[in-house]
């Protein structure tokens, strides 16, 4: 019996359900947790990350 | 070149006390790379388009040669657009933000530029290889395998030196860009290794080891998850971080941006079969991929919405800076072509857009739109930093703006027209219920309006791509005689994380549950991120893949179905090379217009050996799944040789070198025995498929005298691709055991 025969027999066709489920249930976990109140000040901070490029020192040159 | 300098070799202070700061600089000459080599492939790839666009308004511009004809070049034209011009411009802006995103410099120098020379050798290797003929057939997916292998190598290198500058980097969070770019790298490698598994038949032939349906699913899964993970998720990453540098402030909404992330992730990876609707996959495949595509909408769109809002309170600088206007209206297209696509993936829209130039309408919308703009912009905003003087001429980069924006009006416009004229056309029947325009060169004729219009707006859109590069060079020109290198100064991370939020824990064990302090940990550990990444996608994509390869009902199988001969194979493989599956498709959906037009629909038993599929993804040209038969042998011949003498007006280049260069039968019997190496039950014909073809050939070649053609063709090209033709859509017309050409023991595996 080929690996294929098995797996025909098996009848996983209802596998989808559970992940569609699963993938619900994890987003939803996401989302719920990305709007808590308790994290506004630290994500507002993590949005300002492109805007900071850190002090700059001497700068140095270099041969083109 | 200064090095990364480091003043803290005590690494464990606490970040918070900040006693001993990094000295580092960022590598900016990868970057300056990067950023040519997104020019030069870009007039490449767009040139080649437009010298395309001239073959379809008229076929005097596939100059009687078979290395420029349509076929060929075509392939070469989406591979330069999306992987050299696209790809470079992602490189470039992943490769600045990476590195200030992260406060470090790349995890290696030489592997930066191993990444560079390796992924341009790729593309001179894809432009040497395509024009001749070598390829796999499958969408974005051409290169021969041994470019694949090189591919997989260099984008390997360029994921340790990503992630390597992950792990030394200097910043905690991981700002979302870079969560875009972590998905963008690990989606790309699983989908490309997957969809390129093949069996070699020579140093630059390969047949894929899925056949049929399964290949055309599994095509489709990478086909449109490479517009996904190469087009969609790396440029909203990338306008994750330039819209709000160029805006001047944070982006709109950094919540939505991570539910953009998620629900992207989540839900790209399931839409491909939305490609096949009404094709011989199984109907279930195309509903889940349907299903999950118009869900997309409300990502998609959140992310369009969330670039936008990110210009507010400066909405009154973008009437000012052409930088925000490339932006603004890239971020458009891409809400325009992110709409479209999930109404395109109806599938009674979908029975009316696909195999049609809507089709090409919508991604042109996408790449010239949102690839394109959103490239310019990134470039014009890096111009100042990386030659550290200012952009030559502002004026110029209006009018670039104007004229491509011109150019991509009139572009989409016209090949919209074309694609709904065409499927209206296909469909129409007369008030005495038969076909309106039974020839097919009707459909197309009607088109040609359109086709010039398009050749005139691609030209617009290429001259603005002129004066971009002439901007370019004249900001470059004016660099100092060395690039100042600032050295930036930051605290490296503390080994044990310190929480810069602290939250007093709750009394109870649910409420610490709800606190999620344990997904902030997770959140902290970006290797582990990237793991449950792949986790998602990959689980995603096996619960499509599997019910799709195992459950056999799916594909039920046709007991007069047989292998092609020696002789078809080797005309089956001219087709493919000359990249015949560009224009017509191997795929008749069951429509009534359809079966009218062209026979029978085709069943899903009936590809269980076409490695790779040949179901095509548009039609220029008439269906040929049921072309047996149809026409007599001589009939094909004189197409090849000129289309135009046996269908006035066609747009068919000619290929009258079938007539005259030999057929090479040392090569089919290693192509027999990697096919039987795939699955295809050969028989006898792996010992002997040279004398099998030279048989049939004669007998071809015979045939074709005896209707009055020309004599002696039974060594040349023409009489495998004429067996190949009369072979095609006939197996299911004899019963199980009647004459089907004979290849070796009937019946198989199955």
């Amino acid at each position: 019996m080929k690996l294929s025969d098995i797996m025909a027999a098996a009848g996983l066709s209802f596998y989808a359900q559970v992940a569609l489920v699963l993938f619900l249930i994890v987003f939803v976990a996401i989302a719920i947790r990305t709007f808590l109140p308790s994290r506004s000040r630290e994500l507002d901070e993590a949005a300002r990350l492109p805007l900071e490029d850190g002090p700059v020192l001497r700068p140095s040159l270099q041969e083109r | 070149m200064t090095p990364a300098t480091s003043a803290a070799p005590d690494a464990a202070v606490p970040r918070a006390s900040a006693a001993t700061l990094d000295r580092f600089s960022y590598d900016d000459d990868i970057v300056r790379k990067f950023l040519f080599a997104t020019l030069i492939w870009g007039v490449v790839g767009m040139t080649v388009g437009l010298l395309i666009a001239l073959q379809l308004a008229n076929p005097f511009f596939n100059f009687n040669t078979q290395y420029l004809a349509f076929g060929r070049l075509r392939p070469l034209h989406t591979n330069a657009v999306i992987f050299a011009f696209a790809g470079n411009a992602f490189f470039m802006g992943c490769y600045y933000s990476t590195q200030r995103l992260l406060k470090a410099r790349m995890f290696s120098d030489a592997l930066s530029r191993f990444h560079f020379w390796g992924w341009q050798a790729i593309i001179v290797s894809a432009a040497l290889t395509l024009p001749f003929g070598f390829t796999q057939a499958k969408e974005y997916a051409e290169l021969e395998w041994p470019i694949d292998i090189a591919i997989a190598v260099v984008w390997v290198v360029f994921a340790v030196n990503f992630f390597g500058t992950i792990v030394k980097r200097r910043e905690r969070h991981i700002y979302v860009a870079l969560w875009f770019y972590i998905a963008s790298i690990v989606t790309v490698a699983i989908l490309h290794i997957f969809n390129n598994l093949s069996m070699p038949a020579g140093a630059l032939k390969s047949y894929s080891i899925y056949a049929g349906v399964q290949d055309a699913f599994m095509q489709w899964w990478y086909g449109h998850n490479a517009v996904a993970f190469f087009l969609t998720t790396p440029f909203l990453g990338l306008m994750y971080y330039f819209m709000p540098k160029a805006a001047e402030g944070p982006v709109f909404s950094y919540k939505l941006s991570i539910l953009h992330f998620w629900s992207l992730v989540f839900m790209y990876i399931w839409a491909g079969p939305h490609h096949l609707h009404y094709t011989a996959l199984p109907e279930w495949a195309s509903t889940l991929g349907m299903l999950f595509s118009v869900m997309l909408w409300a990502p998609s769109w959140g992310g369009m919405i969330n670039g936008l809002l990110t210009l507010r309170g400066a909405w009154h600088k973008v009437a000012q800076d052409p930088i925000l206007k490339f932006f603004v209206v890239g971020v458009t297209a891409y809400g325009m072509s992110t709409f479209e696509g999930p109404m395109l993936s109806i599938k009674s829209v979908n029975a009316l857009a696909h195999y049609t130039d809507w089709i090409i309408a919508h991604v042109h919308t996408g790449a010239l739109g949102w690839n394109g703009f959103m490239t310019f912009g990134m470039v014009y905003w890096l111009l100042p930093r990386l030659f550290q003087t200012q952009v030559y001429s502002k004026r110029a980069m209006e009018l670039h703006f104007w004229i491509a924006s011109v150019g991509i009006v009139l572009y989409v416009v016209a090949i919209y027209s074309a694609g709904v004229t065409q499927g209206l056309m296909w469909r129409a029947f007369d008030e005495t219920g038969r076909l309106q325009y039974p020839d097919f060169i009707e459909t197309v004729l009607k088109l040609m309006p359109m086709y010039w219009m398009r050749v005139v707006g691609g030209a617009f859109y290429i001259t603005g791509m002129g004066i971009f590069g002439w901007n370019i060079f004249k900001t470059w020109a004016t660099r100092p005689a060395k690039y100042e290198v600032p050295v930036i100064e930051a605290a490296p991370l503390a080994p044990k994380y310190v929480e810069t939020h602290p939250v007093t824990p709750a009394a109870t064990a649910w409420g610490r549950f709800n606190q999620v302090q344990w997904h902030r940990a997770w959140e902290r550990a970006p290797m582990l991120f990237t793991v449950l990444t792949v986790v998602a996608v990959a689980v995603a994509s096996l619960f499509e893949i599997l019910p799709t390869f195992l459950i056999k009902s799916n594909v039920p199988t046709i007991a007069s179905v047989k292998p092609y001969t020696p002789l078809e194979l080797a005309g089956r493989d001219i087709y493919i090379s000359e990249g015949c599956f560009n224009c017509h498709s191997q795929m008749i959906r069951p429509f009534r217009y359809e079966t009218e037009r062209f026979g029978e629909y085709s069943k899903p038993g009936e590809s269980v050996y076409e490695h790779p599929f040949l179901w095509g993804s548009r039609r220029i040209g008439p269906d040929l799944a049921r072309e047996g038969g149809k026409y007599p042998n001589l009939w094909h011949v004189r197409h090849f040789e000129n289309p135009r003498a046996v269908t006035a007006k066609s747009i068919m280049p000619a290929y009258s070198h079938f007539l005259t260069e030999p057929l090479d039968f040392d090569v089919i019997q290693k192509r027999v025995d990697a096919m039987a190496m795939v699955g295809v039950p050969y028989g006898d014909a792996v010992n002997k498929a040279p004398a099998m073809a030279r048989a049939q050939a004669k007998d071809v070649a015979a045939a074709i005298a005896s209707e009055g053609g020309p004599k002696g063709l039974e060594d040349k090209k023409i009489v495998a691709i004429v067996a190949y033709m009369q072979r095609l859509g006939r197996d299911i017309k004899v019963t199980a055991t009647a004459s089907a050409p004979a290849v070796g023991r009937s019946g198989g595996s199955h």
